[in-house]
């Protein structure tokens, strides 16, 4: 018994991280239509972000976590401003797009390894802490820290999408964006919104994760995989779909290494995200797009 | 007065020409309708004066200013509203959701309550159901709502792009007394419309359009001329 709390709980953990990465990708998803893989560039560079900030600078942790966010969230816009906008301009496809964001990914990855080295790097903020015991399993005060902020900040994006005006405009755009622009709203302005608020969220789950697991160059590939196979799951255009979809996958892996060897954990991931985008490609909650006559 | 003057008009899409050379104008309070063959440049006509098409020479000057550069939330600021073929609405959001984004550019939340129980009036259906997600609804409540999404945001000139298309007669019929209505409200509307015979009999004016071109043009008694009965109402109607 205490072994199965034990996976769901490490299922929690990991689901609440891959949330937050999917959330920010589903949201800049939606409003721009295309995959932003460098996204896992943005969890990475905030956890780079912190280790600068708090270990080499000694900045006080919760500025050195206030900055990281909001640099990881300008990051995005200036991504999108810099990079995909003028593509765009230019009438980019959306696989042009995609291959930029990989390049985007691959060159932030080697300028982590040229600055920081390839080695891992450790934040060393939480000192190595004794888990209590829940339902017979171990948690950390850190592990408990990111599950329910996690769970916070995703409330927070979901009260944000269906209550405010600019949740809305995001909601619009990624619905019907031609007609957004035929009632005047500023399509650019609210991506380049979304790519902010998206890279901040990535840039919270690079401080979760890099507090938790330390950091290395590496991570932020197989985060946005992660984060994307969530995201597919749940449903790529669809900001709660994407998150639900990201718990799953996280308890999914957890509870699967009950039934076969750890080491196939990322195989396993890797296998829903080939049966979802074979059988279910709008995943599990994703938009309907049907019409009635 | 003349509200919108359109003066020799060139306009197109990506170097291929459309329109070549039309003049048309709209009066305040005034129904004007567009007729003619499918591909003659109706929509074009009013994509050019939304600034979606691309002008290549002329003029459209609206109640007293050249409008052909604007912006689109420059043309809504100004009492311009374009609702666009195939009732388009926001088909995830929900009906107010639809109202009230078509208020984004009014920043005074009191209009914006006022323009919706104004909307809400006109429209019963929309307040029905004001809360459901706006792909459930049938396609004459969808035209409902592109329109009142257009008057959310208090135009004095409507620019309609074929409202009746795909709609049963009934809701046809509906539609047409519904812009009437518009015009009573006091609206200015430019109307481009495949039914010739409706579009005639509730516009104070009308153009046809063949080949880019102004072929004819006239109020209600037009619909005796010989072109429109032949090509246009002969054989239908």
């Amino acid at each position: 018994m205490a072994v199965v709390a034990q996976l769901i709980i490490n299922g929690l953990i990991a689901g609440s991280i891959y949330a937050l990465v999917a959330a920010g990708f589903s949201l800049i998803f939606s409003t721009n239509k295309f995959m932003h893989f460098a996204h896992g560039s943005s969890v990475v560079i905030a956890g780079y972000l912190l280790f600068t900030f708090f270990s080499l600078w000694h900045i006080p942790f919760y500025l050195s976590c206030l900055l990281t966010v909001v640099l990881t969230g300008v990051l995005g816009v200036v991504l999108h401003r810099f990079v995909y906008l003028p593509l765009e301009k230019k009438n980019a496809s959306t696989v042009v797009l995609l291959i930029a964001s990989i390049g985007l990914l691959m060159l932030f990855q080697n300028l982590l390894q040229i600055i920081f080295s390839a080695s891992v790097k450790t934040i060393g903020y939480v000192q190595v802490a004794q888990g209590v015991s829940l339902f017979g399993a171990s948690i950390t005060p850190l592990q408990i820290a990111i599950i329910l902020l996690s769970f916070f900040l995703l409330i927070l994006l979901y009260w944000f999408m269906k209550y405010t005006a600019l949740g809305r405009n995001m909601r619009a755009i990624a619905d019907n964006k031609e007609l957004a622009e035929i009632i005047g709203i500023d399509h650019i302005k609210v991506a380049s919104l979304s790519f902010f608020i998206g890279s901040a969220l990535a840039g919270i789950a690079g401080i979760l994760i890099g507090l938790e697991q330390n950091v290395y160059p590496t991570m932020g590939t197989m985060l946005i995989v992660k984060g994307f196979t969530g995201a597919v799951i749940g449903g790529i255009d669809f900001v709660p779909g994407s998150i639900l979809g990201s718990y799953l996958l996280g308890l999914i892996e957890n509870i699967g290494i009950w039934f076969i060897p750890s080491g196939y954990k990322d195989a396993l991931s890797f296998a829903l995200l080939f049966i979802f985008l074979l059988f279910r490609p709008q995943g599990l909650f994703g938009i309907n797009k049907g019409v009635r006559k | 007065m003349i509200m919108l003057e359109i003066t020799n008009l060139h306009a197109g899409y990506a170097g291929l020409e459309v329109l070549r050379g039309i003049d048309i104008s709209i009066s305040p309070n005034e129904i004007v309708a567009l007729i003619g063959p499918n591909g003659a440049g109706k929509s074009t006509v009013i994509k050019s004066i939304f600034n979606i098409s691309d002008v290549t020479s002329g003029s459209i000057v609206y109640k007293g200013e050249e409008i052909t550069d604007l912006h689109t939330h420059e043309l809504i600021d100004f009492g311009i509203s374009y609702v666009n073929q195939g009732r388009v609405i926001f088909s995830n959001l929900t009906v107010r959701e639809n109202l009230e984004i078509g208020a984004e550019l009014i920043r005074d939340r009191h209009v914006v309550e006022k323009n919706l129980s104004h909307v809400f009036r006109k429209f019963p259906v929309l307040k029905r159901k004001a809360g459901q997600l706006a792909y459930a609804l049938s396609g004459g409540e969808r035209q409902q709502l592109a329109l009142g999404r257009a008057l959310m945001q208090n135009p004095s000139l409507l620019l309609l792009d074929e409202p009746s298309l795909g709609l049963s007669p009934k809701l046809q019929k509906e539609l047409f007394e519904t812009i009437s209505q518009l015009r009573e409200d006091g609206l200015s509307i430019l109307i481009v419309e495949q039914n010739a015979k409706k579009a005639i009999q509730i516009a104070d004016k009308t153009y046809l359009l063949e080949d880019g071109k102004i072929a004819l043009s006239g109020g209600k008694d037009i619909i005796k001329h010989e072109k429109i009965k032949n090509v246009y109402l002969g054989g239908r109607y």
